[in-house]
């Protein structure tokens, strides 16, 4: 039976093979792609900063990011100054933030039964939204960040500015999301704990316990993280083997028969990508709690998604405390972008995962250009004998509509699977 | 009070201005006065599969992306879906530019692609039986209250004025160098910009569009907060029927002068005011704005 | 003003610019002008209030002067390398038939800048005729006949160029006639800036 998957920034059909009443194997496909990599081919390199981002609607600031890595990784010597880093850790965390709110109370809530909450989730990614624009102009769809640092600079009037907007999420957070003190929930190390109060997540989270779904959409067990920085880990994990060196050239996209989302793999092995494996990375005790007793199902993958709202608020805040305006903003790279003849590659956490940008440059044009997305690495199909992420978790199910649940809880993006 | 029927169609988009929409700092008035009866993001009544199948009820059609005769929804050509609410509904709206003109995945996966009523400025017949019934709300992406407006424009059975893009001339008759913090150094040709400072202006060497794109940016600031003028970096012309162009972050010039001029304003006139206010120095404008 | 006031006007430009040319710009007084055009030297500062305005407004009449010529051929249907050779030929002829008005523009105007400091800021007394350069090189360029570069770097060429061989002819140097060389010059130019 063919499910058609929608509300997801596209579409996407979710075949299902059953046996034996159970789910068997599930074909995802994604049936369009824009051919963005091949737009690329032939420009000028810095105008890749201005296309990218328009990959995707609501994770784009997370392809500008990358966009700029990559382009920086291509020269020999680059100096960014550290309020430039600052500045862009700051707009994509808030980015992050502003996704996780959107798919909690539109894309979650529904799955559950629950309402859509169209107002809660527009006021809090409205707030992130005035954050990133404070320094990058507006948002979706700024290139503020360019090679060598960041166009705009900033007045202590953009910092207090902007801690108000943080301040405020926190606020709408506590009260709505949590029911408790951030600082508290970040400290929380009990699943049991993060039950007992009214907010929308502990309500989420009660129907997961009363229907039982505990144990509902594990996969392989296996997670990845790329882009490290002042709060993610980079490594991977599996089980209690973590190791840290995460050699690019392992990174494999392969195309997919029948849909334009191409599968990724490292060292031929499906990994999982986002908040449940930053979390495992970066072992936050809700998450490990969480893991410990229920491994990688949605409880685990669905609170680290809320939790990471608790900790990039956190983190933002200190980080904000840690700007020098005084600083430079932007440093004008010693060789100009025309001169240069390289490869590079960028890899930064987005809101779903770790998403990785490949260039090769020829006299500062694109030769070649390859976006690996997070959602590639999560729900890109494998073969029946060698199932994708989000196949997996899917196997033995008997309802659709709970594999669709199962399917969601990775956050689906189908413009930038498919990109 | 009757809420207005509003059905919003993806076609070959990043969804971006579904996402832009979502930053509309009244979506509960919105929402009191339209009903989604399909929308990307927002719960419907309706599935995709019922906007396909079923024969609904719809007073606006709205459409974002660009238009490709092998595009599919639902397993549907794009083009089908709009031409049986195009029918039925009281106005088009395209919202953005790929919608508009074609705009960014031109030259990508699909080779046909267009905006609805446009192939970047050339008007073509895709929809020509439609033509009076569409309005473009260009932008990459759309600002906000530029498309809820123009929406409660329609629901008021105002007269718009468009311009010969199809675009509300109240909002497209500026250009996004109107209202720009940085514009004194524009006025006075201070052209000596740096990224990453508060001064100076990106029209002479960044290759800022502002001073020739159509649009509200710096009277209607983006997120309620800036502009990306203001921010520091240059305008990218997304509004208009040549987004993207090639090589965006500087100025195209011969012999030193800029080949796109402000609108409206002959060479001539240009280069003699530029000639004469070059000839003065500022010192407001040569220092920093914020000194010690 | 009235038609014969700018009769007047013109006038005495005319005059002051031949005096500066025989004379020298700073042995020239403005009785001197009044004498030589039979004007009481209060009349005389009726149109000109001082000898620096008077300096500054000649330059600007020079100025819009040639300016109007090479905008006249900038409007032209014509190739820029034609416009090049009318421009120089333009210019000769006026360094031929008024040379004083060019021999202000070059030895005046260019080497007495403590005159114009105040007043004629940057090239703003010269804005019409620096103008219409600007559009025969934007528009060279812009057909594909220039090659891009500097503004300054072309206009240092051009304008040196012109002015080195309308120096020769004023010190009695050239063998020829300034017409004479009008094809060549034009040659050498157009080769210097083409693509």
């Amino acid at each position: 039976m063919i499910k058609l998957i929608e509300k997801i920034e596209g579409e996407a059909t979710l075949d299902f093979n059953f046996k034996d009443e159970k789910i068997e194997f599930v074909d995802i496909k994604f049936n369009s792609t824009r051919g963005v990599e091949n737009i690329l081919k032939g420009k000028n390199a810095l105008d890749a900063l201005v296309i990218n981002p328009r990959v995707c609607g609501i994770c784009g600031h997370a392809h500008l990011i990358a966009t700029v890595k990559a382009l920086e990784s291509c020269y020999k010597d680059i100096k960014i100054s550290k309020k430039a880093e600052i500045i862009r850790e700051l707009t994509l965390n808030f980015e992050l933030i502003h996704n996780h709110f959107k798919w909690f109370y539109l894309t979650l809530f529904p799955l559950f039964g629950f309402k859509q909450e169209v107002l809660k989730a527009s006021y809090a990614s409205q707030l992130m939204g005035k954050a990133i624009a404070t320094f990058g102009g507006q948002y979706p769809h700024t290139s503020y960040a360019v090679v060598g640092g960041v166009v705009c600079d900033v007045t202590s009037m953009d910092i207090v500015k902007i801690h108000s907007y943080i301040d405020e999420t926190i606020k709408f957070f506590e009260k709505n999301v949590i029911d408790v003190d951030v600082e508290k929930f970040i400290l929380c190390d009990n699943v049991d704990m993060a039950l007992n109060s009214e907010g929308d997540l502990p309500k989420i989270l009660k129907e997961i316990y009363e229907k039982e779904w505990l144990e509902l959409g594990k996969s392989y067990d296996r997670f990845i993280v790329f882009g490290g920085n002042s709060y993610f880990k980079s490594g991977k994990s599996h089980k209690t083997r973590v190791s840290k060196k995460l050699p690019f050239e392992y990174v494999k996209e392969e195309k997919n028969k029948s849909s334009y989302a191409k599968n990724v793999s490292f060292k031929d092995k499906y990994y999982e990508v986002g908040p449940l494996s930053r979390a495992m990375l970066k072992k936050i005790p809700l998450i490990k709690d969480s893991h410990r007793r229920y491994g990688d199902s949605i409880l685990s993958r669905i609170l680290a998604r809320v939790c990471e709202m608790a900790q990039l608020l956190n983190h933002s805040k200190a980080l904000l405390k840690e700007l020098d305006i005084s600083e430079a903003s932007y440093i004008e790279p010693q060789v100009d972008i025309s001169k240069i003849s390289a490869s590079g590659v960028g890899a930064v956490e987005a809101a779903r995962g770790s998403l990785i940008h490949k260039v090769e440059l020829e006299e500062g044009k694109i030769k070649n250009y390859e976006i690996i997305t997070p959602t590639q690495w999560n729900l890109a199909g494998g073969s029946r004998e060698n199932q994708g992420i989000s196949q997996k978790a899917m196997v033995g199910l008997k309802d659709e509509k709970i594999a669709e649940l199962v399917f969601k809880t990775f956050d689906v993006c189908s413009v930038c699977t498919t990109h | 009070m009757k809420k207005l029927k509003v059905l919003w169609l993806s076609a070959l988009s990043c969804n971006g201005n579904t996402h832009a929409f979502f930053n509309y700092p009244n979506l509960e008035y919105f929402l009191d006065n339209f009903e989604f009866i399909y929308h990307p993001v927002i719960d419907s009544e309706y599935s995709l599969e019922d906007i396909v199948c079923k024969d609904i009820e719809c007073d606006i059609l709205l459409v974002e992306g660009g238009i490709s005769d092998d595009f599919l929804r639902a397993n549907t050509p794009i083009l089908d879906i709009i031409k049986k609410y195009a029918k039925k509904v009281k106005k088009i709206v395209s919202v953005g530019t790929c919608a508009s003109f074609g705009g960014i995945f031109k030259g990508g996966a699909y080779n046909d692609v267009t905006g609805l009523f446009f192939d970047e400025e050339k008007k073509i017949d895709r929809l020509e039986e439609f033509r009076d019934k569409a309005i473009n709300v260009s932008g990459c992406p759309v600002h906000p209250d530029i498309l809820v407006n123009t929406l409660f424009s329609i629901k008021q059975e105002l007269k718009l004025k468009l311009d010969n893009l199809l675009r509300p001339k109240e909002y497209f008759a500026y250009s996004i160098h109107n209202g720009c913090t940085r514009n004194e150094y524009f006025e006075y040709k201070v052209d000596n910009h740096k990224f990453g400072e508060l001064e100076g202006c990106m029209f002479y060497e960044h290759g800022c569009q502002a001073p020739f794109t159509h649009g509200s940016c710096n009277k209607i600031l983006w997120n309620e907060v800036n502009s990306k003028t203001r921010a520091g970096l240059p305008c990218m012309g997304c509004t208009e029927p040549s987004f993207p162009r090639e090589n965006l972050f500087s100025t195209k010039k011969n012999m030193g002068i800029p080949q796109e001029l402000p609108l409206g304003v002959n060479k001539r006139t240009y280069l003699t005011l530029a000639g004469i206010t070059k000839a003065f120095t500022i010192e407001r404008l040569q220092k920093k704005l914020i000194d010690d | 003003m009235t038609p014969k006031k700018r009769q007047k006007y013109e006038a005495i430009i005319q005059k002051s610019l031949e005096l500066f040319a025989s004379k020298g710009f700073y042995n020239t007084t403005i009785p001197d002008i009044a004498n030589s055009l039979k004007m009481s030297v209060g009349n005389m500062y009726n149109y000109f209030k001082s000898k620096d305005i008077l300096a500054k407004e000649i330059i600007q009449y020079i100025s819009v002067y040639l300016g109007q010529k090479i905008k006249e051929i900038n409007e032209e249907d014509i190739s820029t390398k034609e416009k090049t050779t009318k421009i120089i030929k333009m210019y000769f002829e006026t360094a031929s038939i008024k040379p004083e008005m060019i021999d202000y523009f070059l030895r005046i105007y260019l080497s007495n800048r403590e005159v114009f400091v105040d007043s004629c800021q940057g090239m703003i007394c010269v804005n019409e005729f620096v103008t219409e350069i600007m559009i025969y090189f934007e528009e060279g360029v812009k057909c594909g006949e220039l090659r891009d570069q500097d503004f300054f770097s072309a206009f240092g060429l051009f304008m040196g160029y012109l002015g080195g061989m309308v120096f020769l002819k004023g010190e009695n140097i050239l063998p020829k006639e300034l017409d004479e060389y009008v094809e060549d010059i034009s040659n050498n130019i157009y080769k210097a800036l083409s693509v």
